[in-house]
This record gives structure tokens, sequence and C-alpha cells, in this order.
């Protein structure tokens, strides 16, 4: 079967296996540890099936569409490269299972920490196996979440919720960036596909947008890897528990950051950016990491510090930007996951054993636990490169690079020496890990005598050690083929290619780089035995020569201070203030309205006007208009006291029912003065429960009054002047339509009318809901609602009633009741109709409560007005629904002329039913609204009693 | 979906359940209920059918009244008003199952007013009468205003306050636009309104335009665009959980007004109305998304937090918008569908937190946790991965498309810059909230929740049922993603071609059977004439 | 001139309209808004034109045209404007007399003195 078809299910696995551990409860410990055991074996079985083709040197792909908008496919390819990388991640994986099984403390979730490690393998394997770039950013950011869980297991634990966070924001960021550069990289390939891209490197390098790209895609790589100076996140990551640490920094989290500078080495690499960029900040990772390992107390940081420097390393190597140089770096990062993961576990053996990971106290531990002791001194050796270990061949290849590198005077002796100085210090941090430890001495202050751990926790580490040496013994028999593959896929894509020619050897004769070696290695052992003789190391409790305040506190004060910042400018704009947040709205409009007359003459659109007649000005508009001038500038002037202002307030309504009047528009007079009354009556209702004057507030300064006066005076100008421009315009519109058709389609005289029950009658339908759910909110807020102080007595309200008021009203009552019908029914052809009728009715009902008393009236007419409100707006919605069987649109209308007794022919058109419904949502609304504020509790009485 | 009367359900079917609720709610509460669930699902398999109608790629029109348009009131079924219609019956489905967790008891009329709040945002989808829409505005306004006062309480009263005094302004803003448009053109229906504005004569080009300015601030007003957002997170922030949920939508109303304007009668044809807020909308835009991040960096309450969260992503929907092309409309569709369901997903787990940490609701400060923690913190993540648009979750596609098709125009670098730099405040921000709300240790575990912890456990299923939707269909989202970008991308493609909408609207001609009934009456009105 | 007066006329309306509404109390915001309200009624009105005693009502033998009647559209969305312009100044009332009974305060922010909403809304903690 073909291998390709593998490949999902190797991505698919880990994610399968965490889904299970999801369910699994955490009180069967081995059980979680079983499973993901199997999960992670069963990935080395499918890698290893790939292994055939792999080595044939093909490319091995499978894909599916994801969001071809994005050029995002879901896809997988390996070659080399990504198979070495899937390797390291599956064996090393399974061993960290292995080893965490034990190593967990009876408190911690066992299920959750292996679900979260799948979860973290699962993101590690796409980023690896994605064919597609966005999908590898996917995964990328992926690693970043999953790590911060992974970080933040011991939750308790402030540091490790801190480093989690820390690691989180770092990666995280990097990987927006590398989004970015994606997404760059696609737009000048044409395509996100590493297959175009890994082919389309002179198109890159040739592109304007090179430069940026590379930068973006090297933050990514930088931040991931823990490259100077975004190292600062990893030694906090180490609060995380040990099997984690072993993980994330030996052979996938820093390791998906120079995994991708060997991804895209065929896209980006071979350019003098390239070089210059990768190469120094390698440099100064390797050097900076190295110095800072020597001075670390505690042993996982040590080995943080000595993880960043060989991180720094191998990016240094892949900087150098030659084939060989790429050839080593690959070879480096094998070793390094090797080497580094075993001392990791070895670490959390001796903290788990000892109850300490200080240097200051571990002494002498070589009797304790010698087994550990001799697997331990191994991969430290192996860490300091010396000879018949698989370090020692790497940093020989390193050291031989170095001193190739040719063109550029100043890093030819950068180069050899700071190699020469980062590898005599990792000589003696390594010699400091082995010396400190297991021997100089007796233990210090340890809470239990130290032991040797579980048979099964040793094994991993046993497992790596010897891989450590037998590489370091026969290369050519065991690690070339693999670094063979791995380099062809990191110097060519995996495509065709010639490699350049090396070979692996222990011996490769006197030369440079064995005497550079030898002269770290002595120079380490003299290096640090001279410090600990000289200066104590034990005594430092800083590092010297490091600023004070490291990435750290820069990073979180940044934080606070930013926090502290948006805090304040938050609280500034959304200040909570209704006055400043309505004087934006009215400048915002201000300035939106009068933008477009910006630089324009407005005479430009006078000019071209053809003036057209208007009503002559005549007395009586004049008196109106200037009433309504007067009454306005009135109540604005009064309006601290609030009776008074109501009164001019109606009086202004009344001006503009005139004016409707004058205007010709009867309907609308009509209305205006209805809806006045009701108005009024409302706010005088409401008035009692509010003070009777507008008191002062610290909010509305004189200046402030006096800046609203400019703003609103400049927004009436606006308004006049949009209004002057329109009425100066000939006038051309849609409306000889309904004349014409009035009468013969809508069945009604009055246009107006027949316009709002059926050429427009679906927004009729939406204002009575509006007018409906007023009520309700009205009802709402005061049926449940005990005023504090009861309201100022109503007029009329308890006791003694005017008699001649109570007896005309109830006389009046029935008027009104036939005025109101007579209103509805004429509506369609005079002015009139539902929503008029439907006012005057709800007026002449209230003004029975006003003569008469709640009491009274209430027993009389105890009714639920929200069934009134309900029935109207189902009968509107129903004489839509009807038109239906006319197989008619909603709403349709039909009409027809009975004779009725005494009235003569009425015009009844199937709108009349829907003006019903308006008729009974108003009088129930209105009802309802003046009913729940004239007395709250007894309008709440009254729907119960009616109920 | 072949009857022709589906179009118009939308807006009947709410219309018809408030008022049924609004009759039998008081009675029978635990049937209104399930009423109310019912319609709602009902609305939500109607939305879906329009949905698979509209994806034909017609435009289905449907003449209130049979008035052909412009002269009635005509709605219009494309693409985006079908997408919209989804979101929100989806949202609201979500929001409604938590609400009936005891949210609904809280107040009078929850239901009723619920199934208003649906009828208004679907008429305002539908309609494509500029004065129809106006009136769904007030609509779905004077529903939000009964919803987010539901359950009282003085901080309510203050946010209502705000809300309702600063959106009857807008609602003045928007009559005064309006009726400027019909000064100038004489006609209220968008598509009518596309083609006189397009043929304006030169002497009115600057009232015109100042008319469509001033109708964009009313609906920037409402999508939340600076400087007219300062009162939403308070607002949202007040408003019950089911509330805050359904608003989610809102912001939406106004983004899609906006949308609709801008393509159909400020579009490319439009002469020298044509961008009309090209030049400042992005840099607004832009604006918005950062200070929204800011305000979610800055946020002591999770609720306050998502308010921002809206405000960033309204933002990120207005610069999509605001870019005007094809490709960044379909790409802020995307995102739209994504970071609403989310932002709805975190206002009511916002809630749920609250009753989990009696006493510390949902402040931004360790606090003891019941039984319910590790799963409100699963669902905490997988929101918050959503709502801050990194991988893998859609909203992260959204916005890694906007920055596609923004990386070709000329804001590419702000764009790419401040939508980039958002996200990472949004992670940012979300990881410390995660790990103060679930992380950081607190005192033993709560005294029972107010209402005893009995009523609770009543509660857990329906609000958990709500969160696993949603989170449900974010996931959805991102499997799908490709299937819906090419929605979006399709409807992008029908929005920039205002044509084709513009032809259906106005082509529409009334349905032969009801013309005849109306001429058979008046032949049966001649007798009556004659009596007269 | 007619025109020249009407304009000034909804000016006036309109800035007082507004003034009153950038007010710290409640109530005088309604009658901001009120007032605010009266202009943009008269705005949609006038959008149609002004036209003396020509009232929208066929009359038979008059031809049914813009030259004989007034424009009745505008006054049907006038109506429309009206009746939501009412409901909606109801509940502002209702909304301001119960915030002035909960709150202690007729000021439009609850308190003469604002406290800040950005980073802690004054939202009930626990339901």
């Amino acid at each position: 079967m073909n291998a390709a078809l593998y490949l999902p299910w190797l991505a698919a696995a880990p994610f399968g296996g965490a889904l299970l551990l999801a369910f699994m409860g955490n009180s069967r410990r081995r059980c979680a540890a079983w499973l993901a055991g199997a999960v992670t074996l069963a990935t080395c079985a499918l890698v290893a099936a790939l292994a055939p083709a792999v080595f044939a040197g093909e490319i091995l792909r499978w894909s599916v569409d994801w969001v071809p908008a994005l050029g995002l496919s879901f896809g997988f390819r390996v070659d080399g490269l990504a198979w070495m990388f899937a390797l390291l991640i599956s064996v090393i994986g399974a061993l960290i299972v292995l080893y965490a099984a034990y190593y967990l403390h009876q408190g911690d979730p066992p299920a959750r920490f292996f679900m979260f490690l799948l979860l973290f393998m699962g993101a590690m394997q796409g980023v690896v196996l994605a064919s597609n770039l966005i999908l590898l950013v996917v995964f990328w950011e992926l690693t970043s979440l999953t790590s911060f869980l992974l970080i933040g297991y011991w939750a308790h634990r402030a540091d490790a919720r801190e480093g989690a966070r820390m690691a989180l924001a770092v990666t995280g960021a990097g990987g927006l960036c590398l989004l970015a550069g994606a997404l760059l990289l696609g737009h000048i390939t044409g395509s996100t596909e590493l297959d175009v891209i890994l082919k389309s490197g002179d198109l890159i390098r040739a592109h304007p947008m090179y430069v940026p790209a590379l930068v973006l895609v090297l933050l990514g790589c930088f931040t991931k890897s823990a490259q100077f100076p975004f190292h600062f996140w990893l030694p906090h990551a180490m609060a995380a528990p040990t099997p984690v640490s072993a993980y994330l920094h030996s052979a996938t989290m820093v390791k998906a950051g120079v995994f991708l500078l060997a991804r895209l080495y065929p896209a980006l690499g071979n350019s003098e950016p390239w070089f210059w960029i990768v190469s120094l900040t390698g440099l100064a990772t390797l050097l900076l990491g190295a110095w800072v390992a020597l001075f670390k107390h505690d042993l996982k940081g040590l080995l943080a510090y000595s993880t960043i420097s060989h991180l720094g390393l191998i990016t240094l190597l892949m900087g150098l930007d030659e084939p060989l140089a790429v050839v080593a770096a690959v070879f480096h990062i094998l070793n390094h996951a090797t080497f580094k993961a075993s001392l990791f576990m070895a670490a959390g053996i001796i903290d788990h054993e000892t109850g300490s990971r200080d240097m200051r106290k571990l002494n002498g531990l070589l009797k304790f636990m010698p087994l550990t002791g001799v697997l331990a001194m191994v991969a430290a050796g192996a860490m300091a490169g010396v000879p018949l270990l698989n370090g020692f061949l790497s940093k020989e290849m390193f050291f031989a690079e170095t001193v190739a590198k040719e063109g550029h005077a100043l890093m030819q002796w950068l180069l050899p020496i700071g190699a020469g100085l980062a590898a005599m210090l990792s000589v003696a941090y390594s010699m400091r890990f082995v010396h400190d430890v297991f021997f100089n001495g007796q233990p210090v202050g340890l809470t239990k005598t130290p032991h040797e751990p579980p048979r099964f926790m040793l094994v991993p580490v046993a497992a790596l050690v010897v891989v450590c040496i037998v590489v370091g013994v026969a290369p050519q028999l065991t690690i070339a083929p693999l670094l063979a593959v791995g380099a062809q896929g990191a110097l060519y894509g995996g495509f065709a290619g010639t490699l350049p020619d090396y070979t692996l050897a222990v011996w490769h004769g006197l030369n440079l780089p064995l005497a550079m070696s030898a002269l770290a290695l002595v120079g380490g052992l003299v290096l640090y035995f001279g410090l600990q003789r000289a200066v104590n190391l034990h005594l430092f409790d800083h590092t010297p020569a490091t600023p004070k305040r490291g990435g750290r506190d820069l990073f979180n004060g940044s934080l606070a201070r930013g926090v502290a910042l948006a805090m304040r400018a938050t609280t500034g704009l959304q200040s909570g203030s209704l006055q400043s947040y309505l004087l934006l709205l009215v400048l915002f409009a201000l300035a939106a309205g009068c933008l477009p007359w910006l630089g324009h003459d407005s005479q430009v659109a006078n000019t071209a006007r053809t003036v057209v007649a208007q009503p002559a000005v005549s007395l009586a508009f004049v008196l109106v208009w200037a009433l309504a001038i007067i009454a306005t500038l009135a109540t604005v002037v009064l309006h601290a006291r609030r009776f008074t202002a109501l009164l001019l307030l109606g009086a202004v309504g009344l001006t503009v029912s005139l004016a409707f009047v004058y205007f010709s528009a009867p309907d609308l007079a009509l209305t205006q003065i209805l809806v006045e009354i009701a108005t009024l009556i409302l706010m005088l209702l409401g008035l009692r429960w509010l003070p009777a004057k507008s008191a002062p507030s610290v909010t509305d300064s004189r200046a402030r009054r006096w800046r609203d006066a400019l703003v609103a005076g400049s927004a009436g100008l606006g308004v006049a002047a949009l209004a002057w421009g329109v009425l100066e315009l000939p006038f051309d519109s849609i409306s000889p339509y309904y004349l014409e058709t009035t009468k013969l389609l809508g069945g009604g005289a009055n246009a107006v009318n027949v316009i709002i029950v059926d050429y427009r009658g679906f927004d009729t339908m939406g204002e009575i809901t509006v007018m409906g759910i007023a009520a309700l909110i009205v009802h709402a807020l005061l049926v449940q609602w005990l005023p504090r102080a009861a309201g100022a007595p109503l007029p009329g309200a308890g006791a003694g009633h005017p008699l001649m008021l109570a007896l005309t009203s109830r006389l009046l009552l029935p008027l009104a009741v036939m005025i109101s019908i007579y209103l509805f029914l004429r509506g369609h052809n005079l002015p009139g109709g539902g929503f008029i009728a439907g006012l005057v009715l709800a007026i002449a009902l209230i003004m029975q409560f006003v003569a008469n008393g709640y009491a009274f009236a209430g027993a009389r007419s105890a009714t639920d007005y929200h069934g009134w409100i309900g029935a109207g707006l189902l009968i509107a919605g129903a004489t839509g629904i009807a038109s239906w069987w006319f197989a008619a649109p909603f709403l349709t209308s039909t009409y027809d002329y009975p004779l009725w007794p005494l009235v003569g022919a009425v015009p009844l058109a199937s709108a009349s039913l829907f003006d019903l419904g308006v008729f009974l949502t108003v009088v129930g609304a209105t009802m309802v609204m003046l009913l729940a504020l004239s007395t709250p509790r007894a309008s709440g009485a009254m729907m119960e009693a009616a109920r | 979906m072949s009857w022709p009367h589906w179009i118009v359900m939308p807006i009947i079917l709410p219309l018809i359940s408030g008022a049924v609720l609004l009759l039998a709610a008081r009675r029978a509460p635990a049937l209104a209920a399930r009423f109310a669930l019912a319609a709602t699902a009902l609305l939500l398999a109607i939305s879906i059918g329009l949905l698979a109608r509209a994806d034909g790629g017609s435009i289905s029109v449907y003449l209130l009244g049979n008035w052909q348009a412009p002269f009635g009131i005509a709605l219009a079924l494309d693409r985006l008003t079908a997408l919209m219609l989804v979101l929100t019956a989806t949202v609201a489905m979500a929001a409604l199952i938590y609400g009936c967790g005891g949210d609904d008891r809280r107040g009078a009329h929850f239901h009723a007013l619920f199934q208003f709040q649906l009828m208004g945002l679907n008429g305002a989808f539908l309609t494509a009468d500029l004065f129809n829409l106006f009136v769904f505005f007030e609509v779905l306004l004077i529903s939000s205003y009964g919803l987010l006062l539901h359950g009282a309480g003085a901080a309510r009263l203050r946010a209502a306050t705000h809300y309702v005094s600063f959106n009857l302004a807008g609602s003045a803003l928007f009559l005064i636009a309006v009726a400027l448009l019909y000064g100038l053109t004489g006609t209220l229906s968008m598509a009518d309104l596309a083609v006189r504005l397009s043929q304006l004569p030169a002497d009115r080009t600057l009232l015109a335009h100042s008319a469509a300015l001033l109708l964009l601030v009313v609906f920037f007003v409402k999508a939340a665009l600076l400087p007219l957002y300062f009162w939403l997170p308070a607002t949202y922030g007040a408003a019950s959980a089911p509330v805050a949920a359904l608003f989610a939508i809102m912001t939406k109303v106004g983004i899609y007004a906006v949308l609709r304007v801008t393509t159909l009668m400020f579009g490319a044809g439009a002469g020298s109305l044509t961008a009309v807020a090209s030049p400042w909308l992005p840099a607004l835009a832009l604006a918005t998304i950062a200070l929204g991040a800011i305000g979610v960096l800055a946020a002591q309450h999770l609720r306050a937090q998502i308010g921002c969260l809206i405000v960033a992503s309204a933002g990120t929907l207005l610069l999509a918008v605001g870019l005007a092309r094809p490709d960044t409309v379909a790409a802020g569709l995307v995102y739209m569908v994504n970071s609403t369901l989310a932002a709805a997903g975190l206002f009511l787990l916002a809630d749920r937190i609250g009753y989990a940490r009696a006493g510390a609701g949902d402040a931004l400060r360790a606090a003891a946790f019941d039984a319910t923690r590790t799963a409100q913190a699963v669902l905490f993540f997988a929101l918050a991965v959503a709502a801050a648009g990194v991988p893998p979750l859609a909203g992260f596609i959204g916005k890694a498309m906007l920055l596609k098709a923004a990386g070709t125009t000329a804001w590419a670098l702000w764009v790419i810059s401040i939508v980039l730099a958002g996200s990472l405040l949004l992670m940012v921000s979300f990881a410390r909230s995660g790990s103060v709300l679930f992380w950081r240790p607190a005192g033993a575990s709560p005294g029972a929740p107010p209402g005893g912890a009995q009523r609770l456990v009543a509660h857990h299923r329906a609000h958990g049922a709500a969160l696993l939707a949603l989170c449900g269909l974010l996931v959805m989202c991102s499997v799908y993603a490709g299937p819906l970008s090419r929605y979006t991308a399709a409807t992008a493609q029908q929005l920039f071609e205002p044509r084709a909408y513009i032809a259906a609207v106005l082509g529409a001609r009334p349905v032969a059977a009801a013309i005849d009934v109306r001429r058979e009456m008046r032949e049966a009105a001649k007798p009556g004439d004659a009596a007269k | 001139m007619m025109n020249f007066l009407i304009a000034t006329g909804l000016g006036t309306l309109t800035a007082g309209g507004i003034w009153l509404m950038l007010r710290a109390r409640t109530f005088d915001v309604i009658i901001g808004l009120t007032l605010l309200g009266y202009a943009v009624n008269l705005f949609i009105f006038f959008m149609g034109r002004l036209r003396v005693g020509a009232a929208p009502i066929m009359v038979d033998g008059v031809a049914p045209s813009l030259a004989n009647y007034a424009d009745p559209l505008p006054q049907a969305l006038v109506l429309t404007a009206i009746v939501i312009g009412f409901a909606m100044t109801a509940v502002l009332l209702v909304i301001a007399l119960r915030s002035h009974a909960d709150c202690g305060s007729d000021h439009v922010d609850g308190a003469d003195v604002p406290a800040p909403t950005a980073a802690a809304p004054r939202s009930r903690d626990t339901p």
C-alpha cells in the first residue's frame, strides 16, 4: 500500500489519543500512561513505515482542500528533513511518556498531563509534516497554545502561570509575524504550498519584498528557538514538570524554530541578509547562553541556558550559509536532541529523588545513585564534545565550518574565536554539571536521602545515552544515512541535488578543528576548576557581566505599564458620561454633513438652479412661525422649571400641528394634536416622581453650556441649510402613482391613509409593534415598582372629584366612543383611521380615570389591555396572512362598498380590518402606558383583577 | 422552498409568536418557554431553507401588499441577507436555550420581547426599502431596550438611559438622512434610489453626498465605530446573559446596513457618490480595532472584556467593508460568522462563571469555583481561541483572508500590523483572564450560590447545551471554512454587482391573481357607487 | 422667502432640541429629544415641498397629480415617525423615573459624578 496514505494517520494519532484521554478520568493513572504510550509507539511505527520510501529519496504527499480562498490546503509532505524530525518527535516522545509515567507525583492528574503532552506532540508533528506554509503556521500556533497548557500544568504555582503566559506571548507573537511572512511569501510566489516555495528560491530572493519576508519569518524562528534577544522565555518555561522540559527543549518546541530555518533554507537562504542576520544572532545566542549557563545553580537552569547556547550554535551554522554548514547543523540537531533529552531526564531523576535541583546543595551524589551518575556524565560528555561521543563529531564539523567560512574579513576572525570560546564555556558548564553534582563533597541540607530511581525511569535515559555513544564511535555505520536524507531535505527541500562531500569519522587526522577541540577541552577544564578555586561559583547569586534586569523584568514591566496605560485610555474614552457621548455623536454627524462641502464652493450648486415657485408668505403663517420660534426658545431658556417647560413644549407641538394644517396635511394635524395631548398627560404623570426643577449639576458648567450652545447652533444651521437647499430644488417623486391609483386600487380617497394601511402597510405593522412593545416595557418597569415616595397627588385623584367634571366626562365617554368609531370608519376617505380613532378613545378613557378616580373607573373597566395589544397585532398579522388564500402576497388588500343602514355606502377595504388591528393596539398600548404611569400599583392590581 | 411566502416568514413568524406569547406568557410560563423555543427552531429551519435558495445565486423579491416597487415595500433575499438571517437565528437559538435556564423568569415579557427583537432584526436584513429599514431598526431597538432592562436593577437602568438616549438621537439622524434622500430623488426603494442617485443632476450631488454620509453615521452608531462605540461595553456588560449574547448580532446589523448601502446605493455605479466613505472609513476602523483591543487588555470584568472584544471585531469588519473590495468583504463575512458566535458564547460563559463562582461573578480575580471548573475552563479556552482569531479555529482564517486581501491595497502595512497586533493583545489578555479565572488558586469552594444549588443543577443542562452548541458550531465553521469562504466570496461578488439586485427589485411584478381580485371588486363596487 | 422661514424654523427647533439633549438631567434630555422629534417630523414633511390648500384627499373631477395635491408620501412617513416617537418618549420617560428612583438621582449618568464604566462596568456580579 502507498506509504503516503499513512500520513493523515500519523498526524491524527496523537490528537485521537488526546481525545480518548479527555474522556478518561484522572483517577486511573496507569491506564492514562499505557494509552499515551500506545499512541506514541503507534506513531513510531507509522514513522518507521515511511522509512523505505523516504530513504529511496521520494517525497511523500497527501492533501485535501481546506480553504482555497486562502490558498490553504490541509496536506502533509514528507521528505528527509520532515521524516528526521518526525522520528525525533515520536521516538523521544515515547521515551518521555515512559519516563513521565514514573515521574508524575500522586497529586498530578495524569490523564490531563498525557492529554496535553499528546496534543503538543500532534501539533509538533503537524509543524514538521505540513505541506502548506499557512497550515504550518496553524500548527505552529497550536504548539504555542499547547505548550502554554503544558508549562502551566502545575497551575497552583505562580512561576508556572507566569512562565506559561510569557512563553505564549513571545512565541505567539513570533507566530503572528510568521503568518505575515507566510502570506508575503505566498504573495511573491503565488502559492503557499511548500513544493512551490522551496522551488522558487531565486524568484523570492530577487523580489523587492524579500527582506521583509525574510525578517518576518526569522522573527518566528528566533522567538520559537529562543534566540537572543527573545531567549528569556525559555528558562522560565522550566517551571513545567521535567518530562515537559525534556521534551520541549530537546527535540520539539525550540527545535521547531531551527526546523523552519532548515525547511525554508532553499527558499530564503543563500543571500547576504540571511548570512548576516542569522549568523550574528546565532553567535550572540551561542556565547550568551554558554556564559550564563556556567553561573546557574539550578540544574534545570544550567541545562536551559546550555539549550539556548546550543540552539545558537545550530542557528549560527545555518547562518554560515554553506552546504557543509547546513549538514553540520542537521547533525547537531540530532545530537543535541539525544544528549539534552537524557540530561534533562537525569536532572529530573535527581530532583525527584533528592527533592532539590540546587547544585549548592547537591554534591557527591555518585555514591547514592551511581547508575544515574554514569549516564548523566556520559551525556554531559557528549554535550561538552568529548571524543567518541556524538557531540564531538558535530562540534568538529562546526569548528571546521567556522574556520572555512571566507569572504568577510571581520567574520573570519570573529567566528573561530567565538566558536572556540563557546566550546570552552560549554566544556566548563558540562564539567560543573558533572563535578558539582556527583563529586565535590557531601550533599547539604537535602530533605530526603538520595537513592536510585525505579528501573524504568532510567531506561529512557540509558537508551539515549547508548545512542550518543554508538553514534559517537561508529557514525558512518549508524547515523550517516539519516543525516544524508535530512541534509538533502534541508539543502534542496527533498528535490534532486547533490550533497557536499563530507566524511563522518572520529579521526580526520591532525587539523585545526581537532586542535580547537583539544584547546576547548583543556581550556574548559582549566576555566571551571580555576573559577571554583579562585571565586567559588557557589557564591555568585547573579551572572557577572549581564544586566541585573533580564528580559523577564522587561517583559513584565512593559506588560504592567501597558495594562495601566490601557486602563487609563479606556476609562478616559469610555468615561460613562452620556453628555460627552452625545456631544461626540453630534460633532461626528456635523463633520459628516459638512465634509462634502469642504473645498466645494456651494455656489457651484446654486448657479445651475432653476428657481421653483413657492407659496407666498401669509400673515397667518408668519404668526405660527413666530410662535414656534418663541415657544422653542422659551422652552430652552426655562427648561429648568419643568412644569412651565412642559406647557411651552405643548405650545411648540401646537404650532407644529398648525403647520401641518397650513401645509395641507389634515391627518398629520389631527394625529399631532392627539399625540401631543397623550404625551402631555404622560409627562405630567411622570413628572410626579421627578424633581420639579432641574438642579444644576457639576457636569453642566456654564462653559459647557456655551460650548454646547455653539455645537447645537451649528447643528441647527446645518439642518436649516440642508432643508433650504432641498426646498429650493424642483421636485419629482413617485407620489403621482399614489394619487392616481388610491381610489381605483386602494379603494380610498385619502391617499395618506391608503398609503399607511395599504401601499406601505408593512411600515404601519412595524409601527404598531413598536407601540405595543413600548407599552410592554413601560408596564414591565412599573408594575412591580413601589415608588419610595408616593408621587404628588394626581389632578382629581383621591377623594373629592369636581362633580361637574365627573358627570360630563361620564356623559362624554359614549360620545367619544361614537366619534372614535366614526373617525375609524371614514379614515379611508377622509382624515382619520385606526390610529387617530384609537388615540381618541384612549384619551377619553384616561379622562375617566382623571375625573372619577382610579378606584371607580378601574372597577368599571377592569380590562387587561395587554390583551388588546396582542389581539391587535394578531389581527393585523392575520389580515396580512389572509391574502395568502387569494394566492396574493402578504398584506394584499381588497375592498367593497357594502350599503350600511343610515350611514350609506361605506368603503370597507380589507385594509380596514388591518386598521382595526392598528386601532386595538393603539388603544391597548396607550392605556397600558397611561395606567401604569398614573398608579403603578393600581395598574398592577388591575391587571391581576382582569385575570 | 418554492412557496413564495417563505421570504416574509422570518418577519411574520416572530411577530405572530410574539403576540401569542404576549397573550399566553403570564398564564403558562413553562408552556411559553417551550413555544418560544419551537418558534425559534422553526425560524432557524426556515432561514436555512432560504439560505439554500439564495445560494442558487438568484435574488428573490417579495412585493408586500402586491404593490410594485418602488411604490410599495419590497423584500429582497440575496446571499448576504440569507447569511445574516441564518446567523441571527443561530445565535438567537443558543441565547434562548440558555435563557430558558432561568433568566427568562427574571422579569415580564422576556419571550415576547425576544421574538419581537428577532422580527426587527430579520426585517432589517430583508427589506429593500430605506424607510422600512428605519421602521425595523426601531422595532429591533425598542425590543432591545426592553431586553436590556429585563430584570431591571440600577446598573441596567443607568445603561439603558445611555443606550436609549443615544439611539434616539441616532434615529433622528436616520430620519433626516432618509428624508433628504427622498427630497432629492423622490423615492425610498433602495434599488430605485441606486438608479436615481446614479443619474443625479449636478446641482444635487453635494446635498446627496451629505445625506449619504449622515446615513452612514447612523449605521456606524449601530456598528460601533470610533468615536461612537463608547456606550457599548457598559451596556452589553449590564445586560443579562442571553440578552448580551443576542446583542452580539446587533453590531452586525449596522455593519450589514453599511455594507448594503455602500455597495448598492453608493457603489461603483453611483456616479459622484461612488466610494463615499472610502478615504476615512478604513482609518477609523483601524483605530477602532486598536482601541477595542486596548480595552480588552484593560478590562477588569470578563463581560467588559467581551464588550471591548465586540468593538474590536466590529472594527475588523468595518475595515473589511471600508476597503471596499470583493475579497476583503468575503474575508470579513467569514470573520463575522465566527466572531459573532464566539462573542455570544463568551457572554453566556461569563454568566455561567458567575454562577460557578458565587460572590466573585465575572470579575477577573481568583475565586473559589464549584465542580464545573474544568468544563468551563475547556469552553473558555476554545471560545477565547476563536475570539482572538488564533489558529486553529476559523476566526484565524477570516483574519488571514483579510490580511491576504488587504495585502494588495494601499493600506497593506497598516492593516497587517494593526490587525496582527490586535490579535496578539487579545491572545495575551485572554491568556491572562484564563489563568486568573481558572488557574490561580483561591479559598475553599463557595457556599451555595443564591437560589440554591438545587436550582443551579437544574439549569446546568440548558446552559451547557447552549454553550456546547456554540462551540460545536465554531468547530464546524473551522472544518468547513472552505465552503463557508466560497459562499462569502459568492456573496461579495453579488454585492459588487448591484445591477442584479436593482433589476430584481424593480423588475418584480405584482401577482396576477391578486390584481384580478381587485378588478372584480371594482366591478362589484359599481352598484355601491350607484347607490351613492 | 417661505423656504427661508421654514429653514430657520427647522434650524431653531433642531438647535434647541440638541442643546437640551446635551444637558445633565434626564427630563431635560427627554424634552430635548421631543423638540428634536418635532424638527425631524417637520423636516420629513417639508421634503415633499410646501403646498397650501391641497390636502391629498382625492376629489372627483380634479386630476390626480402633484400639481393639484400635496405629496402624500412624506405625510404617511411622518405619521409613522410621530407614533414611533411617542412610543420612544414614553419608554425613555419611564426609564428616567425608575432610574431616578433606583439611583437616587435624575442625572443621566445615575450620579452627578460619573464613575468610569469602561474597565469595571456597573453590572451585577452574580445572577
